[in-house]
């Protein structure tokens, strides 16, 4: 095990654990709707209509459900999880608000245009590096 | 801020991972409170001060 998934393991309580678990089966199941209402409208294999439409809500309905289980387990974690996490959120925040900003600029001085949901990457991306910096400055330390 | 954790800890013999249970943190917490990374909240402090029995004062200071 490396010093990285060592401070990772040692720095959820259980229940945090326990409410990241929640976390990850809401995303699991919001990510495998979506992914399953996409290929089945954009593929046609399913006309524009209520079943649709019915999807759609639920797949929106599940990526809220995700958010809310993110916020229970933000509000109950660990303090020091808590400060990794907000901190990484805001660099998360930052980093995408100065990305489609900056690149907006870009765009216009010829730099190829990116999709709407390109700077979604860029926000999960940087999310992760903040974690993992946030590990690194606050956690990481072995019992002396 | 300074503090006495990791002395007041290894005087009651108690590893982090305890310390960490009595307190209902984790061990990084604990961890990062000791080496000063990390400052712990107020309600923390005062917890940190009453679970070894003595002032909050005589478990952190502000240099």
């Amino acid at each position: 095990m490396t010093s990285l998934q060592q401070a990772c393991s040692s720095l959820y309580t259980e229940r945090d654990a326990r409410n990241m678990r929640v976390f990850n089966y809401w995303f699991f199941a919001a990510m495998i709707t979506f992914a399953a209402t996409t290929i089945l409208i954009s593929e046609r294999f399913l006309a524009k209509g209520a079943v649709a439409w019915g999807l759609t809500v639920l797949t929106i309905v599940l990526f809220v459900m995700m958010v809310r289980a993110y916020m229970i387990f933000l509000r109950g974690a660990d303090e020091l999880l808590r400060k990794i996490q907000l901190e990484a959120l805001s660099f998360s925040f930052g980093a995408s608000l100065v990305f489609m900003i900056g690149y907006r600029l870009c765009e216009r001085l010829g730099a190829p245009k990116l999709d709407v949901d390109d700077p979604m990457l860029v926000m999960v991306l940087v999310f992760a590096l903040g974690q993992w910096l946030g590990i690194r400055r606050y956690a990481g330390g072995e019992e002396q | 801020m300074t503090n006495r954790l990791r002395v007041l800890r290894a005087e009651n013999r108690w590893s982090q991972a305890e310390v960490a249970d009595r307190l209902g943190v984790s061990r990084q917490t604990v961890n990062a409170i000791e080496t000063g990374k990390y400052d712990p909240s107020l309600p923390l402090a005062f917890a940190i001060a009453k679970l070894f029995s003595v002032r909050i004062e005589e478990v952190f200071s502000p240099h």
